[in-house]
């Protein structure tokens, strides 16, 4: 059975295959059902695989097909390496992406382009699967350049708008620094270790080199560099919230359930190395913690439903890498798993609102609308109520684990946990803030509105609402992977009083949510009022500015440089030489004026300076 | 035999395509591709033949000009065989993308192009250097023609740009070919152009330095590489389709070509010691003209600029010296072909619907839709070049 | 010395050459006819040319201290009157029209002719200026031939005046370095001026005297510094002309120079060296400037004739340098190459024009391949050439002279 395993991928690709190849020309109920159906297929398969393997008690398996390329000594493979780790991810790739490819198939239904969307979606699926059961870093890295692609071309979807194409170059320019660092730390890896294959590089960097040494560090920075890139942190998540311009599923499955994701993955994949690197280790967890911070007060400021679940999403990406950097491996890939079933469904509800308010994003124009859209109404409580780690829902779970964790850590572990826990009580805030303004308060404009929610669409959001209720008892299979250096929550002791701070705390965001929101005793009008909580409130809203920094310091300065060399330089030089030789023949060609005195005087002439100088050398 | 073979039938194709335009003006690109297509088949049996080890697979030395130990001295190994095969593939392409945009003097046009193929592939197999530098010029003048007749609205000055950028550089490479030859008669007595005989010239460094910059600095401007690209995107630009597919696709690979096969093994110590030089000359051509490619708006300048960027790559590979990264080279090589003709392809295809090469009235004229598409193309082009860069680790 | 008749037998070429002249200058007394005239010439050129190819394998002697009869002076006679012959034809069409007397002009040019097989086969003053002096005089009156033709070449008359002072300087110049040399070695046969006693002027008087003899040399080579004339003198003259001037005039005054260089062995003085290296390079430079931007067809080929001729002059100094004959042969496929070349391109330009109307501007040249394609190809095959692009005959020049360099 897991011989089958090259499946995975095969369906998705042939879905985009014989979708690409038609251009177009299916009718769309086939379109749907190859787009649909080879995801479908896909996870059938990955959830036979699973089973078998988890069954079968080994805790790796390696699947090889062929040698990828052969020169000299390095012959990277075309093999998939199977894993605890690999089989949480595949069944969440598949499994959240057929749900998503479900949803899609009626959520698009009326767009002109519906063929070309699936095939798009099918090669990102594709592509992400090959990225998480790569058994070496050149095909991760093959997968890791497919998904920016898939991602480049979703969030440019609808090309005719000139900003959608500038949100996608921008998502595909920012996660390429990113890329550029990661794809220098493959060669560092393997001029240093001299494989690429992961497992080996892992062992041999272990045994290689000591803890805190200077490879370490640079291969592992490296590496976060990357993963900080296609997972939208510090200081590259500014693309994200522009990536929002896709289509909605796309930002469900790529921007929140899966792709942002992959640089945890990476991570937790390579954590061998960043255990050689305390120091980078930590300060993953720092990036972790400032990013989700920053993203959690810019999310209370967003009106736009889609860019709050955006902000959301980098805010909860960084308790991952927060629970990556303090060594909760396994605390991080769980909530990873739990994020993708609360933030797909709350993107795909956001969908669903969006669809039927016709395309309106601004939540101060929506209100009232838990009855006219009652799945939407019910996914976004659930949804948001696991992003706000509930008590007993799949967020709370997950979240709690990363903060013990952070607790745990000598050293810094307090200020973390503490940040941690306010980044909680933000999650609340603006969590409900959303669900409040949305579906409470009077109802504004858009009566016609009816939800807009086939089989097709509502069959997902179902599903995805109980798995975002109960996913938290989900046991995932990774405790092999990390087998040495977790830190095991279980293990510790944990006093009561934390667990009630933890507990409590996203309660009390949702409280101020609702005094604010809900209730209004709170106003914000009144808040405003003040111009430090405007000029704070305007910060925040932009993303601290860093739009406006990097502009400054990156894009106006290249586009300057560009823009002064346009007519390059050298060609410059080339025409100097040409006007040089120009002038010259001017300057000659004066001497052939016709003047048969001159031209006697010029043999004369000539005559006399060839014999002087004839005779004086 | 079978490489003469190869290059008479482009030869003889030339002018048969030539004369058929007497008959009708719609036949020389039926000749055209009809011989551009039994060419790929004579190659595909070259294929088959026995590429194992660092073999020849062919070889044919016959006496040309023995006065000077001139020999007609063709031979081909794996390198020649890719090259020649991405060659005559992207002749088909070309003879393609010609078909209906080329409507006037279509005899002569094809004679150019079969006859820029000839000179190419018998660049690929020449190893006889004055051969070798026969073949190098016979490429260049047709393509000049191509570029001068069936060119766009600056195309005098692109095709004297390129005419002269390349004339002048092969100059230096025919001294450098002729000082190599005279010190093998200084050191063996007999005069000979063979590669193999040139092998075994030794030469005091600071003479083998100079005699393998005239080679380099020939090879690096066709490649080109910085600072001698600045013909490639006037040149580009300029050129009919055809004429640019086969230009980025096949005319820069004989520079890198030239490097892998002569430049290197016939100076192996001057290489080695100018390496540093040439892989910072890469890496400026890499940055340099990317950062050009950047600020363009014409489309097809566009391309020519990331043509020259991504030929640094090549060049990095060459000179990086080790196996992996030459190997890396001549996948960028194929890599680059086929996507730099492609991209090309498009850039004319729109050139001869909108009749503008300027990508900002692109978006006015079609909606986003081109220019996103374009750059998609253009990201995937980027794809493909990447997995050839990726063993140019160390 | 008694000469006999079988000394005289290797003089065939020079003799037919002259009988021709005769003949046609009887004929034009008797009965004026330009196709008689013209067919005269003609056949009599192609007799000389290939009698003189028949000799080339049997024939080398010396006929009186004035010729020397050898294969390089047989090739080079095989080249001039062959040229001449070609010139002839070219020529045939071309004044056909002319609104004056035209069958003189076949007399000049065979008297040029005459003129231009002494000098290949001089290795004597005497026969040397009584050789030049034949060729130039004709070609005075060659080159103001269309003299009183309402319509014709622009200024033949300025043209000829012009190369008439300044030629007849240059010949001053080369008869007083003779002089100058006679005084010094007592005879005036080629001789080596190496070996002169030493109680002799000393280095500096032979220097100067060969300086002067180089310059005229070089004047009538149209090297730089002396080259001012040459695209005035094309210019004006009629397009075969200004054939016969750049191909037989060169070829022939350069052949004298190879001999009297290697002869003389004037190469041994260093300073002669740098003199002439200058001069080679400076011509090279000036050749190809000035002829950068030019439109006029006939000054672009004057131009590029001086940048020729400062590539032949490299080529003379290095075979002082290399051993063997390799730099001989340079020299003369690189003439010869050269004087083929320019025939073609003054070929096509006189077939398209006629004494009436000279296509003299390259815009006039615009479309050309289209009209008449064998034409324009023979015109580009000819230009490529002289531009030295491979395997054209230029190039294999070009690739003789840098080999014999090296």
């Amino acid at each position: 059975m897991e011989d089958l395993i090259w499946l995975l991928p095969t369906f998705p690709l042939l879905g985009f295959l014989s979708l690409a190849l038609t251009s177009g020309n299916l009718p769309k109920k086939v379109v749907g059902a190859i787009g649909a159906g080879s995801i479908g297929l896909s996870f059938l398969t990955a959830a036979m695989i699973a089973y078998q393997f988890l069954s079968s008690g080994e805790t790796h398996l390696v699947v090889e097909m062929w040698v990828w390329m052969a020169v000299g000594n390095f012959t990277p493979g075309f093999s998939f390496y199977l894993d605890g780790l690999a089989v949480v991810m595949m069944l969440i790739i598949t499994g959240v992406g057929f749900l998503i490819h479900l949803y899609s198939a009626g959520f698009m239904l009326d767009d002109p382009s519906y063929s070309r969307f699936f095939s798009y979606m099918n090669l990102f699926v594709a592509s992400m699967l090959v990225l998480v059961l790569a058994d070496n870093l050149l095909l991760l890295y093959l997968g890791w350049e497919g998904v920016g692609l898939c991602s480049y071309l979703l969030i440019g979807f609808w090309y005719e708008k000139p900003e959608n194409g500038y949100a996608a170059r921008k998502a595909f320019i920012t996660t390429r620094v990113g890329d550029t660092s990661m794809a220098i730390g493959l060669f560092l890896l393997f001029a240093e270790l001299g494989t690429l294959d992961i497992q080996e590089m892992l062992h041999a960097a272990e045994t290689q080199w000591a803890v805190g040494s200077g490879l370490a560090v640079a291969a592992s920075l490296l590496l976060l560099g990357g993963a900080v890139g296609k997972s939208a942190q510090l200081p590259l998540q500014t693309w994200l919230p522009d990536a929002m311009a896709g289509p909605t599923p796309i930002s469900a499955l790529i921007h929140a359930a899966t792709m942002v994701t992959a640089g945890v993955y990476l991570i937790a994949r390579t954590h061998v190395l960043f255990e050689l690197a305390p120091n980078v280790q930590l300060l993953v967890a720092w990036i972790g913690l400032i990013t989700l911070l920053m993203a959690g007060f810019t999310a209370m400021t967003q009106h736009d439903i889609k860019r709050i679940l955006a902000y959301s999403t980098i805010s909860q990406i960084g308790y991952m890498f927060l629970g990556l950097g303090v060594g909760a491996w396994s605390a991080s890939v769980f909530h990873l798993m739990t994020h993708a079933f609360f933030k797909a469904l709350l993107f795909l509800a956001a969908g669903t609102v969006i669809h039927s308010l016709h395309h309106e994003h601004n939540i101060f124009k929506m209100g009232g609308k838990r009855k006219q859209l009652p799945i939407a109404f019910a996914s976004f409580m659930i949804g948001s109520l696991a992003l706000a780690a509930f008590p007993f829902t799949s967020g709370y779970f997950s979240k709690d684990e990363i903060l013990i964790a952070a607790l745990e850590l000598e050293g810094p572990g307090m200020i973390l946990w503490l940040g941690g826990v306010l980044g909680a009580f933000l999650t609340g805030i603006y969590s409900f803030r959303l669900v409040f303004v949305v579906f409470f308060g009077e109802s504004k404009g858009h009566h016609e509105e009816k939800e807009v929610a086939g089989f097709s669409m509502a069959t997902p959001l179902i599903i995805l609402m109980v798995l975002a209720l109960f996913g938290g008892w989900i046991q995932i299979p990774v405790d092999a992977v990390f087998s040495h250096g977790e830190v095991h929550a279980e293990e510790h002791h944990i006093s009561g009083l934390m667990h009630a701070i933890m507990i409590a705390v996203p309660l009390l965001g949702i409280g101020v949510s609702y005094l604010f929101f809900m209730s209004k005793i709170f106003s914000v009008e009144k808040l405003m009022a003040n111009p430090l909580a405007t000029r704070l409130h305007g910060f925040w809203f932009s993303g601290w500015g860093m739009d406006a920094l990097y502009n400054f310091l990156f894009v106006r300065p290249f586009v300057f440089l560009a823009r002064i060399n346009k007519n390059d330089l050298i060609d410059a030089v080339y025409a100097l030489l040409v006007n040089i030789s120009r002038f010259v023949h001017v300057m000659m060609a004066r001497t052939q004026n016709g003047q048969l005195r001159w031209y006697a005087l010029s043999v004369g002439g000539g005559v006399i300076i060839l014999i002087t100088l004839g005779v004086v050398l | 035999m079978i490489l003469v073979v190869l290059i008479s039938i482009l030869f003889l194709g030339g002018v048969l395509a030539w004369l058929s335009e007497g008959l009708d003006s719609r036949f020389p690109r039926v000749v055209a591709l009809a011989a551009v297509v039994i060419d790929l088949l004579v190659m595909i049996a070259l294929v088959g033949a026995d590429t194992e080890g660092a073999g020849w697979i062919v070889q044919l030395n016959a006496q040309w000009i023995p006065r000077f130990g001139i020999s007609f001295h063709l031979a081909a190994d794996g390198l020649s065989v890719l090259m020649m095969l991405l060659t005559a593939f992207l002749g088909i392409i070309a003879v393609g993308s010609a078909w209906d945009e080329i409507t006037e003097r279509t005899g002569f046009f094809y004679f150019n192009l079969l006859w820029t193929l000839a000179g190419v592939i018998g660049v690929f197999t020449a190893l006889d250097l004055f051969l070798f530098f026969f073949f190098w010029e016979v490429m260049l003048i047709p393509m000049y023609f191509i570029i001068a007749i069936w060119g766009h609205e600056n195309k005098n000055y692109a095709a004297m740009k390129f005419f002269i950028f390349t004339q002048v550089t092969g100059m230096l490479m025919l001294i450098s070919i002729l000082v190599l030859a005279y010190f093998h008669y200084v050191q063996f007595g007999w005069f000979s152009f063979d590669y193999f005989d040139l092998l075994k010239v030794n030469t005091s460094s600071a003479i083998e330095m100079w005699i393998m910059l005239g080679f380099f600095v020939a090879f690096s401007t066709k490649l080109p590489s910085f600072p001698f690209h600045s013909w490639l995107p006037d040149a580009h630009s300029q050129a009919p389709t055809a004429g640019s597919v086969l230009l980025a696709g096949v005319l820069l690979k004989t520079g890198a070509y030239g490097l892998i096969r002569f430049a290197v093994p016939l100076f192996p110590e001057a290489s080695m010691q100018f390496a540093p030089f040439a892989m910072t000359l890469a890496v400026i051509s890499i940055l340099y003209c990317a950062k050009v490619a950047f600020a363009q708006t014409d489309i097809k300048r566009l391309i020519a600029y990331t043509s020259v960027s991504h030929m640094g790559f090549v060049m990095l590979g060459i000179y990086a010296w080790n196996e992996q990264a030459l190997q890396g080279a001549v996948m960028t090589m194929l890599a680059h072909g086929l996507s730099a003709a492609a991209l090309f392809m498009l850039a004319g295809g729109l050139q001869h619907r909108i009749h503008t090469r300027d990508m900002e009235s692109y978006g006015r004229i079609l909606g986003e839709s081109a220019a996103t598409i374009l750059r998609r193309l253009i990201f995937l082009d980027r794809c493909i070049r990447y997995a050839g860069s990726w063993e140019l680790r160390r | 010395m008694i000469t006999s008749f079988n000394d005289l037998l290797p003089l065939l070429p020079l003799l037919i050459v002259t009988a021709t002249s005769v003949i046609a200058m009887l004929m034009i007394g008797i009965r004026r006819s330009y196709i008689a005239t013209g067919s005269i010439t003609i056949t009599g050129l192609l007799a000389a040319t290939l009698v003189a190819v028949s000799m080339m394998d049997w024939t080398n002697q010396q006929v009186t201290p004035l010729l020397i009869i050898d294969q390089y002076s047989l090739l080079f006679t095989v080249v001039v009157c062959a040229s001449a012959m070609v010139l002839a034809v070219l020529s045939f069409p071309y004044f056909f029209e002319l609104d004056d007397q035209r069958e003189e002009y076949f007399l000049l040019l065979t008297v040029a002719t005459i003129g231009a097989i002494v000098m290949v086969s001089s290795n004597h003053f005497v026969s040397t200026v009584l050789g030049l002096e034949t060729l130039s005089m004709s070609l005075y009156g060659m080159i103001a031939y269309p003299l009183h033709s309402a319509k014709s070449a622009k200024f033949p008359l300025e043209a000829s005046v012009k190369y008439l002072v300044l030629s007849a300087a240059a010949s001053g110049f080369i008869l007083f370095g003779m002089a100058l040399i006679y005084a010094q070695t007592g005879t005036l046969s080629f001789a080596s001026v190496t070996e002169l006693p030493a109680a002799g002027l000393g280095d500096g008087y032979t220097i100067v005297a060969l300086l002067m003899v180089v310059s005229g040399m070089a004047f009538k080579l149209s090297l730089a510094p002396f080259h001012m004339w040459t695209p005035d003198v094309y210019e004006g003259a009629p397009l075969p002309a200004t054939a016969y001037l750049a191909t037989i005039g060169k070829a022939a005054m350069f052949v004298v120079l190879l001999r009297f260089m290697q002869i003389s062995d004037a190469l041994s003085f260093d300073s002669m060296v740098t003199v002439l290296a200058l001069i080679a390079a400076a011509s090279m430079l000036a050749g190809n400037l000035l002829a950068l931007l030019q439109d006029n067809l006939k000054r672009i080929l004057a131009y590029s004739s001086i940048a020729h001729m400062g590539y032949l002059m490299l080529a003379l100094i290095a075979g002082h340098y290399v051993t063997g004959t390799i730099a001989v042969e340079a020299i003369t496929f690189y003439l010869i190459a050269y004087v083929i070349m320019s025939l073609g391109a003054f070929g096509v330009a006189s077939v398209i024009s006629s004494s009436e109307k000279e296509f003299d501007s390259i815009k006039e040249y615009r479309g050309l391949f289209w009209r008449n394609p064998l034409l324009a190809a023979t015109f580009i095959a000819m230009l490529l050439s002289l531009a030295g692009i491979p395997l054209t005959v230029g190039f294999i020049g070009k690739f003789y002279i840098f080999l014999s360099r090296s």
